[in-house]
């Protein structure tokens, strides 16, 4: 007799919200169940998403031949600060905060995110700072354009007067603010409201990442608070930022935010990434503890390396920052050998989710290799604010994050909505995101080593420079093309849907123990026990085991 | 709720260790200043964590909750405080009457979240005393 | 002829700072290459072999701490010996080029949106004209000592041929010391971005033997150039 236990009867549709709910437009707004403000945070931020990206092909179509003049230099300079500035502080930082808020405390068993109130103020602050941000465009002198970094003296009054920089600064701080308060909620929800049985070393490699994330949030975001708002004081006729020692002091407490904000922009995504991939490979993600053990230590060694961004200053000192920054290698190295051995002895499915998480790991090593690469001040005193260093953040950010973003999307949509995401659109969406993204970003590599400067607006004729941004702009064309591909996936899975149940690619952790979307407060009957990061596998490798035995005694595999 | 303080704590010494070897080796006032905020951060997260809990310095799983919690479903108070706070901003940029503006609404929004706040306490009292009796 | 101790980036022609680079580069980026390569490798290799098994063929095992310990280790050494090509190379570009005598110190003053060199033992100054026609120039092989500033915001002195670039922040003025391999006209240019027109503020570099340059800045700079 076959020893593949049957699969689980079909579960019946997932019950309405149990709890009685405002309606309509309000309730939706005003509710603190943690998963609403989870969803309305990853959609506007998805909202901001596009608007960024809108202002890259634009910048792009700027850039496609030389000496073209498709925007003035002024709109071109407010491009590029806002295309940064809208995807660092309105898409990809808090996105990571709302897959926290949505997905943490339903992966620690918890009915509830802690201090719903915070949270819930906190998202209202974060959607106000980005809308008032983004307001810039409305006025006479136009958005924020002093670059996404804001350097003085250049963001000071006198070199940047007006209001649109003004608007960009107090955005920044209300997003930072709202973002701040939301990180110290789902610290505390970890710290407090895990379920009984899921000690520290039992929560899901997600929620861990998570945990590093927050951490380095609360830890650094008020610094870039103080910062923009001695700032705004400064552009206002305080003298907080002059001299030498003025423009050091603020890029020093300005990358003291700047780069722990880059690996709050990494790690959730490679959680998400990593419980795409386990899940896929039927077996539970190799070396927890190690894991875990690094990525505390990488988080920390990225609140220590921030003036790496600052090498070619002459302000710092350089070979604290070089060790610092080059260390990173042990625990990336660490994070890779486990992402490799998760899939080496597994039984692997080749679904969207998968892939996805398959391609932020190999695409982010681009990135994370040519981060050391710029590690070493000598490398640097060339890449710096080149191309290069263009190519280097888009690969980790773009090539690796927004991929791990999507293996999450297409990992937890079902439980989600309740229906699935259309596999062969998935997989067209991957194909064309991934050409897309290399013929954008790869080259830029080369032009950054042969003397392209970041942020101009036009460039003149050199051999090869042409024809080399025109296949970047083709290139950010098909990467539109592809988000458009994902767009219609999701129009047509929500409109013709295919029902998905509580736990359509037997998942580890227990989020997929319960209905697809979740009740209000999460877990309608008792959890599963919690003996390790994966109970739910735990009790199918249990039930494996009682089959087996009773089936023919115990042979085992 | 064990364990909960120990992330905060051995994170924050990891930071502590690395603080001090910039301090000795970089030793520029501002980041030094800088760095000294985040390790008090986190650990002030850490001792307030503590404080609410004294077993959340020691290993091992949480165990079972037996009394009853309270949650909200709602809250207009939070959604006031979080706009009224962008409008006191917003109005540093534009116009001092936003900024009064906000403040106000500032105000009355904290007083709202007192008001939820009072008739959590009370309908969770309800539930613990139904229980009891029960 | 005896074979010198001293590197070839640094006998008494400056430090070459396109060398020190091209140096490193050809170390870190093999290195890059090559861990790159394993990676895509092994996961080649475990869709190759994993995929299309049935589940209760899934291992069960999760962890393997020696072999990981065994690894950290290794990527430690790796890191301790990239550390110390860079440190070396960082010593060689930022320490030992600035305690050599210079042939010549010019003072680079950055404003917006146009580059200032002076030579200062000569009298010169020239101003590089916003998309640069009065080149700098440089003698080739000898140190050259440039005092680099700003009267505004700050800028970034680039010179994509050697390699090399340092900010130009006002309120101070950095001390760099470069080296030019051999002769010819390079491109210059401001990378740090430094408002509207920081995409014009572009300048030459002229790089002639230490006799021409010798007769030129004698000439007060208005000699022409080879």
């Amino acid at each position: 007799m076959s020893a593949t236990t049957a699969p689980p009867p079909a579960p019946a549709p997932a019950p309405q919200t149990q709890a009685p709910r405002i309606g309509g437009w309000i309730g939706a707004a005003t509710s603190t169940d943690h998963k609403r403000i989870g969803l309305n945070m990853a959609a506007c931020s998805f909202v901001f998403f596009l608007a960024g990206g809108a202002f890259a092909l634009l910048m792009r179509t700027q850039l496609a031949q030389p000496n073209m003049q498709f925007v003035s230099d002024d709109t071109y300079n407010q491009l590029f600060t806002m295309h940064g500035s809208t995807m660092i502080y309105l898409f990809v930082t808090p996105m990571a905060i709302a897959l926290a808020m949505y997905l943490v405390p339903l992966q620690i068993g918890a009915s509830a995110v802690a201090a719903p109130r915070f949270a819930l103020a906190g998202f209202w602050t974060w959607l106000s700072g980005g809308l008032v941000m983004q307001s810039g465009w409305l006025v006479g002198d136009g958005a924020g354009r002093a670059g996404w970094f804001s350097y003085t003296p250049l963001s000071n009054g006198t070199n940047t007067p007006g209001v649109g920089q003004d608007l960009w600064t107090i955005g920044v701080i209300l997003a930072a603010t709202g973002m701040t308060v939301m990180a110290g909620c789902i610290t505390a929800t970890i710290a407090r409201r895990r379920a009984p049985g899921m000690s520290l070393l039992r929560m899901p490699v997600f929620t861990w990442t998570e945990l590093v994330s927050m951490l380095m949030v609360v830890g650094s975001f008020p610094v870039l608070i103080l910062a923009m708002a001695l700032l705004y004081l400064d552009r206002h006729g305080g003298h907080i930022y002059s001299g030498f020692n003025g423009s050091i002091d603020y890029q020093d407490l300005f990358w003291f935010f700047g780069h722990p904000v880059v690996y709050v922009m990494f790690f959730p995504y490679l959680g998400a990434a990593a419980e795409a991939i386990a899940t896929s490979s039927r077996k539970r993600w190799f070396g927890y503890v190690p894991f875990v053990g690094s990525i505390m230590m990488f988080a920390a060694l990225s609140m220590a390396v921030w003036s790496h961004h600052m090498f070619t200053t002459g302000g710092v000192t350089n070979q604290y920052f070089a060790f610092t920054s080059t260390l990173l290698v042990v625990p990336a190295g660490i994070e890779y050998f486990d992402a490799v051995a998760t899939m080496i002895g597994g039984s692997l499915v080749l679904r969207a989710s998968m892939l996805f998480g398959i391609a932020f790991f190999v695409q982010f090593l681009i990135g994370g290799l040519s981060g050391i690469f710029i590690a070493s001040p000598v490398l640097d005193y060339h890449a710096e604010d080149s191309y290069i260093i263009v190519a280097h953040f888009h690969y980790t950010l773009f090539a690796g994050s927004v991929f791990g973003f999507f293996a999450g999307v297409y990992h937890w949509f079902p439980k989600v909505t309740g229906a699935h995401l259309r596999e062969g659109l998935g997989k067209l969406h991957l194909a064309l995101l991934m050409i897309g993204t290399n013929v954008t970003f790869f080259p830029m590599f080369f032009l950054g080593e042969y003397g392209m400067s970041r942020r101009i607006s036009r460039y003149s004729t050199h051999p090869g420079w042409g024809t080399t941004n025109l296949i970047e702009t083709i290139g950010a064309g098909v990467i539109a093309l592809a988000i458009l591909a994902f767009l219609a996936n999701v129009a047509v899975s929500l409109r013709r849907r295919i029902p998905a149940g509580e736990d359509p690619w037997e998942g580890h952790t227990l989020e997929w123990a319960t209905s697809s979307p979740p009740p209000a407060y999460n877990f309608v009957r008792p959890l599963p026990p919690i003996h390790s990061y994966a109970p739910l596998l735990d009790l199918r490798h249990e039930a494996e085991d009682r089959a087996r035995e009773a089936a023919g005694g115990g042979v085992g595999a | 709720m064990r364990g909960g303080a120990i992330p905060l704590v051995a994170w924050g010494t990891i930071l502590l260790v690395l603080y001090i070897v910039h301090a000795i080796w970089n030793g520029r006032t501002v980041p030094t200043i800088a760095t000294g905020f985040a390790v008090l951060a986190i650990y002030g997260f850490g001792a307030c964590v503590w404080i609410l809990g004294r077993d959340t310095l020691r290993r091992g799983p949480p165990a079972a909750r037996s009394e009853a919690e309270a949650w909200p479903s709602a809250s207009l108070g939070a959604v006031m405080a979080g706009l009224s706070f962008a409008c006191i901003l917003f109005g540093v940029v534009w116009s001092n009457f936003l900024v009064y503006f906000g403040g106000a609404m500032l105000l009355l929004s904290l007083g709202r979240l007192g008001v939820e706040v009072r008739s959590e306490y009370a309908s969770k009292r309800h539930a613990q005393e139904e229980m009891s009796g029960r | 002829m005896r074979v010198s101790a001293v590197p070839a980036a640094l006998r008494a022609a400056g430090v070459d700072t396109r060398h020190e680079y091209q140096h490193l580069f050809s170390i870190y980026v093999p290195i890059a290459i090559g861990v790159f390569a394993a990676i895509v490798l092994a996961m080649g290799f475990a869709l190759a072999k994993y995929t299309r098994r049935s589940p209760e063929q899934a291992a069960r095992w999760h962890e393997h701490n020696p072999l990981e310990g065994g690894y950290a280790a290794l990527l430690t050494l790796v890191v301790v010996f990239l550390l110390y090509l860079t440190f070396t190379a960082e010593h060689r570009v930022d320490t030992v080029a600035n305690q050599q005598q210079p042939a010549v110190t010019i003072n680079v003053t950055a404003a917006k949106w146009e580059w200032t060199f002076a030579y200062p033992a000569y009298g010169i100054t020239h101003r590089s004209g916003t998309v640069g026609s009065e080149p700098l120039v440089v003698p080739t092989g000898e140190p050259v000592r440039v005092n680099l500033s700003s009267l505004d915001v700050i800028h970034a002195f680039w010179i994509p041929y050697i390699r090399d670039k340092h900010d130009a922040i006002p309120g101070s003025t950095q001390v760099i010391t470069l080296s030019f391999p051999r002769a010819g006209t390079f491109q210059g240019e401001c990378a740090e971005f430094c408002g509207l027109r920081h995409s014009d503020m572009l300048f030459n570099v002229r790089a002639v033997s230490p006799a021409q340059f010798s007769g030129w800045a004698r000439s007060g700079g208005k000699a022409p150039l080879p």
